[in-house]
């Protein structure tokens, strides 16, 4: 038997769980780069935190919560699985980042302006090319989580969270700048 | 400031974080600084591609559906046999808790309750057949002839689905299932029209919160008619029993195949 409280307070957070599914779902996609396996990760996600809805303490932010789930469920098995194995590498070692890092800046406003008009499927495109962490770290700081919110996603430093995330904008800005050309 | 740190400083003052002491030396910084300038302009034209430009994935309906069904139910309002709802099939609870989450703006264009519980039957309708069109397995008995569809139900339900219209070559009878409408069983009969399917639900009558003007009196069923984020509804109820005809054929179409099955 549920005590009515529990299932209440279940009912509330599921409520609220649910209201994030399409940020949830787009990163999922981002993750894994098709529906199939986007839909199979979302699901596993809410699944787990079901599961795990009694640890859960409230006052802690949701949101985060079940992206942290949904990344490590991610990484834990799931890639193994999925279906299209040429994205969604977990290299932690970004292959456009190092020399990236310094330049990426558009030398003229021309340059600038050719940026401006680069396609969306171009950005998906740029974004899609980057390792599944700086994925992560940019599409989590356009749904608005902070830094900090962010460090405790992927579990380390919000210094660490910073220069990640000013690769991985580095990297998008030089391969936009390419697509532009 | 120097541009080392003006320029680690960018992200979070386009983001408002940075705290009015830091932003105002940042901002004399860029104002004495072209080449920051020009830093801060690139980092906001990029920020401004990706919030506008990058495609975006929402999750599908169908999904949303079935991770709303995993949570159990909430109580959402105190309405007898909105409770009894609840009570006792989680999943449509969290249909409920779905829609609620979905379209808030739904219930409050409803001005009477009465008139609220048919618009809940009419999201009710329209949910079921999505289901039944995203699952894997539409059709629990496949068969186009009716007097095979029909006796397969048998010990099923709790009712026998009476059902007029066995199908024609212009309204095809695919098959069969057995699904939910709100607190209760329903026969699902599909039919095909040209490359649509169409869903008609049977189910019983009773304690449902009918449109209002409905009696439910014998003879020539009076139907009501709703459109519903892009599928057409047709509710009527005959005697014991209530029919839900979903799809998104065209309104006319779909009268005549309500007509066939006995609606006025
Ligand atoms: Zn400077």
């Amino acid at each position: 038997m549920v005590l009515a409280g529990v299932s209440e307070s279940r009912g509330a957070l599921g409520r609220e769980a649910l209201a994030y599914a399409d940020g949830l779902y787009n990163l999922a996609r981002y993750l894994t780069g098709n529906d199939a396996d986007a839909e199979d990760l979302v699901q596993e996600t809410y699944a787990l935190a079901l599961r795990a809805a009694g640890q859960f303490s409230t006052g802690t932010n949701l949101k985060a919560w079940l992206f942290r789930i949904l990344r490590n469920a991610f990484i834990s098995g799931y890639r193994r699985q999925r279906r299209n194995p040429t994205v969604g590498g977990l290299d932690t070692t970004d292959p456009h980042g190092q020399e990236a890092a310094p330049g990426g800046w558009p030398r003229d406003d021309m340059e600038l302006d050719q940026m401006r008009n680069v396609v969306a499927e171009d950005i998906g495109k740029a974004l899609m090319s980057l390792p599944e962490e700086a994925r992560t770290v940019v599409l989590m700081d356009l749904e608005g989580f902070t830094e900090a919110e962010v460090a405790q996603v992927l579990d380390c430093a919000v210094g660490t969270v910073k220069s990640r995330l000013a690769r991985a904008r580095a990297t998008l800005r030089q391969l936009l700048k390419d697509y532009a050309r | 400031m120097d541009c080392r740190e003006s320029t680690s400083h960018l992200l979070d003052y386009q983001r408002g974080r940075l705290g009015p002491e830091r932003e105002e030396e940042l901002r004399a910084h860029l104002s004495g600084c072209p080449s920051c300038s020009r830093s801060e302009s690139i980092e906001r034209t990029l920020t401004d591609l990706l919030e506008r430009r990058l495609p975006q994935h929402p999750a599908p309906i169908a999904l949303k559906l079935r991770l709303a069904a995993q949570w159990p139910s909430p109580a959402v309002t105190k309405s007898s046999w909105w409770e009894r709802w609840g009570r006792s099939w989680a999943p449509a609870g969290a249909v409920a808790l779905l829609l609620f989450m979905a379209v808030p703006l739904y219930y409050q264009a409803v001005s009477s309750r009465r008139a609220g519980g048919a618009e809940r039957m009419i999201a009710e309708a329209v949910n079921d057949h999505l289901r039944i069109l995203q699952s894997g397995h539409p059709l629990e008995v496949e068969s186009g002839n009716f007097h095979q569809v029909k006796p397969w139900f048998a010990g099923k339900l709790d009712f026998a689905p009476a059902v007029r219209f066995l199908g024609d070559p212009e309204f095809p009878l695919k098959g069969g299932s057995v699904g939910y409408f709100l607190d209760r069983k329903a026969a699902v009969f599909t039919y095909g029209y040209r490359l649509h399917v169409i869903s008609l639900l049977v189910f019983r009558a009773e304690s449902l919160p009918w449109p209002a003007g409905d009696t439910g009196g014998s003879g020539k069923a009076r139907a009501y008619e709703k459109t519903a984020r892009g599928f057409n509804v047709i509710l009527w109820r005959e005697g014991e029993l209530g029919y839900a005809l979903v799809s998104d054929v065209d309104p006319t179409e779909l009268r005549r195949l309500a007509a066939k099955l006995g609606t006025a």
